[in-house]
């Protein structure tokens, strides 16, 4: 069989062609740190890869809303266990305007103090966060939640609790609203603070104001128990949740690590077989080079 | 009788200096391409009858003769076709794989930012910086849906420039044919001989146009080649050449398609089917079967997003304790009418149920009778009764007027939809986020669904979400170029084995010639040995009359 000249180097250069062309390849994928340049050289990979990185990237924003949902319940917390404190600062006035060797001018101080306490009940229940929102409020968090005026304190803030998607099929409640924890079940604390305070500036004079004197109180107390009671209802469900919070942190986390495995596997390049690769066939190039040229030269011109 | 061997001598001579120039011309076309060698026949001279015998008269050279495989060439040419046809199509579409590759300014990254500027907004609705930034990474979102599409049009742009170019190129061939058939006639018939060198120009000719297109080459009796494409237009008859154009689409004017002026000098618009093989058809493929079909899945993804995003927005409130309005503007779908269309009908087409699209352009006709649905990319049809209609979540209705028969209609619902994706918002207290209209600034409610749209399954009827939309046209894209890689590699080097085998006929072998060379000489030097003894008989005659 004949071949021609023309043939012998077209042959060659083609091959050689072929063999640099995948070098160049080697190369680019050693210098990217991934297998897959295009979808065309996986196409089912590429897909897994997307599908991948959309889960990473939804599950690091339920992480981010959890961080969210952790702060705001970790401020109500805060605000929560003042109004523990103060509550239970208030029993022990309660209790020892309850002693019967005070007089008015005593009772005149404590009730001093339990003004001062409602201020401080409203400011609480009035807290705000980082960003100024009102957490006790509902939805209305532009205003405060309780607003004082010569009826009382009343509650302006709505019903609803605001949500936050903290895991792919968990929404929880990240706040509580204001009348359900300082006026639940017509136990209005502020009322009840406020008119305690007014019985104890009203001078004892006799026997029915005394006898009112011990029933406010006991009443006063019953209220405050109750509304102690309900505080730390509300507190223990928020313990409940940052706790959930705190397993779905971990539940995320190890997803995470999940998901950098699988892209990884699919994505990153092997360097030892890459580079094990590249120096075969860089044995390979170079001997076609060499028998290339060897046969190239041969010429029965030479030897005329 | 002595002069006689001087004779002899002389045409031994002639021969061998014929013999060394014809081996010289192969020695110096050896690279020259579609060349075949030549080789010299000779015959021996008519011999003369001397009564004892007939006696030689040496030699004569009959012809020049191309060592020519016709069959092989033939091959060679068809085989051409195809790999100019795949090797375009691949290039094409491997275009359109970069764009995809690139992980980081793909689509998916704009529409994770976006998603996630919702749940950094759903976290603080009252924050205006939050606010702000969804409106920053929707607007980003657009930008890229609509760099995406921009991309996909100067891909179009480049398939109609090299339209043009291979049409003018195919022209030139053809001319150059047409003019080289003329040329041979004239060179046969001045002297019988085959004029060899511009056969296989001629031949190289035709190579060359089968690499743009594929074509059918008939030699008719004369020798002329009759060259014809497609269904069996003419190209080259004889000495003439007819001429393809390119003409602008007639439901489309942005896009360009291949024309044949015929003899009475009207310009027919080639269908595409009819056109295959070559560069020429290779960009035909490319645009209907995947160019036409990305840019419609692309669109799928942008109004599936669009209609979904706008469909909850809509069912919240904004800041002002309005009711949430239109968040993303979605281009209507194209309607183009067939330039040729004689009835006066005004089509309209909406979108009516966003989970039945299929990402497919359509053509719609009337036969007089009824209507046919034609979808472009897998040819399914369906025929309508009557209008309007409900079909693959589009609406189809005429609005005035009629259809006459023949009437068509190219409808596009998706294919301009990513292009045309802007924010009709701007300002940030527009933003419905808020599920009760007394739209609180904690208020949430709606950008909690809003949110859980990244993952739902909003399209092709609920298997899908847009965001799997995406990926299935990055997998079509992928898997088509590895295919069209595979294809071209193994047609590839079928030709390879084909253009070897023509080689072995017709190409030059160096060292074949330079064996030629050496025998030529000796025949030369012999032959000169024999016109010295011839005149070395002769002055031996002479001497004897001394």
């Amino acid at each position: 069989m004949r071949i021609s000249t023309n043939m012998i180097y077209q042959t060659g250069i083609a091959r050689i062609g072929d063999l640099t062309a995948a070098q160049a390849r080697l190369q680019e994928q050693i210098t990217t740190g991934r297998k897959m340049l295009t979808p065309a050289d996986d196409p089912v990979g590429a897909t897994k890869a997307l599908a991948l990185r959309q889960a990473a990237s939804v599950n690091a924003q339920y992480a981010e809303n959890r961080q969210a949902a952790m702060y705001s319940l970790g401020v109500e917390e805060a605000a929560l266990n003042g109004v523990t404190d103060l509550l239970l600062a208030v029993k022990s006035t309660i209790v020892s305007a309850g002693n019967a060797s005070y007089s008015d001018t005593e009772r005149g101080f404590l009730a001093t103090d339990l003004r001062a306490a409602l201020e401080q009940l409203l400011n609480l229940a009035n807290t705000r966060d980082g960003t100024g929102n009102y957490i006790f409020s509902g939805y209305q968090s532009q205003a405060p939640a309780f607003v004082e005026s010569a009826g009382g304190v009343s509650y302006q803030g709505d019903m609803n609790q605001q949500q936050l998607q903290v895991s792919a099929s968990r929404r929880m409640n990240v706040a509580d609203n204001g009348a359900g924890i300082f006026q639940a079940a017509g136990n209005d604390l502020f009322q009840t603070i406020n008119d305690i305070a007014s019985l104890l500036e009203t001078p004892v004079i006799d026997a029915t104001d005394a006898d009112a004197l011990i029933a406010g109180l006991s009443a006063t107390m019953d209220s405050i128990d109750a509304g102690l009671d309900t505080v730390l209802t509300v507190r223990a469900a928020v313990g409940t949740r940052l706790n959930e919070l705190e397993a779905l942190e971990t539940f995320g986390q190890e997803l995470d690590a999940q998901y950098e495995q699988s892209l990884s596997a699919v994505e990153d390049l092997d360097y030892a077989q890459a580079l094990s690769d590249i120096s075969r066939q860089q044995i390979i190039l170079e001997a076609a080079q060499k028998s290339f040229v060897m046969i190239s030269g041969l010429s029965l011109f030479d030897y005329f | 009788m002595g002069s006689s061997i001087l004779d002899i001598g002389k045409t031994a001579l002639q021969a061998a200096q014929v013999g060394i120039a014809v081996t010289g011309h192969n020695i110096a076309n050896a690279a020259t391409p579609g060349y075949s060698r030549q080789e010299v026949i000779q015959s021996p001279a008519l011999a003369l009858n001397q009564g004892f015998g007939y006696v030689g008269q040496g030699t004569q050279i009959v012809t020049i003769q191309r060592i020519y495989s016709e069959l092989l060439t033939r091959q060679v040419a068809s085989s051409l076709s195809t790999v100019g046809e795949l090797d375009t199509y691949t290039a094409q579409l491997s275009q359109i794989n970069n764009l995809l590759a690139n992980s980081s300014a793909g689509l998916a990254p704009a529409i994770q930012d976006f998603f996630d500027s919702v749940q950094s907004a759903a976290a603080n609705p009252g924050d205006a910086a939050a606010r702000q930034s969804l409106l920053s990474s929707a607007q980003a979102l657009a930008s890229r849906f609509q760099g995406l599409d921009h991309r996909l049009g100067e891909i179009e742009s480049g398939v109609n420039a090299e339209l043009n170019a291979s049409v003018s190129l195919i022209n030139t061939y053809a001319n150059q044919i047409a003019q080289l058939n003329v040329a041979i006639e004239a060179a046969s018939t001045a002297s019988n001989r085959p004029p060899n060198d511009l056969l296989d120009q001629r031949d190289q000719l035709v190579a060359d146009l089968s690499r743009l297109v594929k074509v059918d080459v008939v030699q008719q009796d004369d020798g002329k080649y009759n060259i014809f494409i497609g269904n069996g237009q003419s190209l080259v008859v004889g000495n003439h050449a007819y001429s393809m154009t390119t003409v602008r689409s007639a439901t489309d004017p942005s896009r360009l398609e291949v024309g044949y002026i015929n003899s009475t000098g009207d310009t027919i618009t080639l269908s595409s089917n009819s056109l295959v093989g070559g560069v020429l058809g290779g960009l035909i493929q490319f645009r209907e079967q995947s160019l036409d079909s990305i840019r419609g899945q692309l669109g799928l993804v942008a109004v599936t997003l669009g209609e979904a995003f706008n469909a909850q927005h809509m069912q919240g409130y904004d800041q002002n304790g309005s009711a949430g309005g239109v968040f993303f503007s979605i281009p209507a779908p194209a309607i183009s009418e067939h330039s040729g269309n004689s009835g006066d009908a005004v089509l309209d087409v909406a979108i009516d149920n966003v989970a039945a699209l299929t990402g497919s352009n359509y053509y719609l006709r009337y036969d007089g009778t009824n209507y046919t649905l034609t979808r472009t990319d897998n040819g399914a049809v369906q025929t309508l009764g009557s209008l309007p209609q409900i079909v693959d979540g589009v609406e189809l209705d005429i609005t005035t007027g009629s259809m006459q028969a023949g009437d068509s209609f190219l409808i596009r619902p998706t294919a301009t939809a990513a292009g045309g994706l802007s924010l009709a918002i701007s300002d940030i207290h527009q933003i419905a986020l808020a599920e009760l209209s007394s739209a609180g600034d904690a208020d949430n409610g709606n950008a909690l669904a809003l949110a859980a749209l990244q993952t739902a399954k909003t399209a092709l009827n609920g298997s899908a979400s847009f965001e799997d939309v995406y990926a299935q046209l990055v997998s079509r894209v992928g898997n088509k170029t590895n295919e069209l890689k595979v294809m071209s590699a193994a047609e590839n080097s079928t030709l390879d084995g084909m253009i070897s085998a023509q080689q072995s006929v017709s190409g030059v072998n160096l060292d074949e010639e330079a064996t030629n060379l050496l025998r030529y000489q000796q025949a030369y030097q012999a032959a000169g040995k024999v016109m010295q003894i011839a005149s070395q008989l002769f002055d031996l005659l002479l001497t004897i009359g001394h």
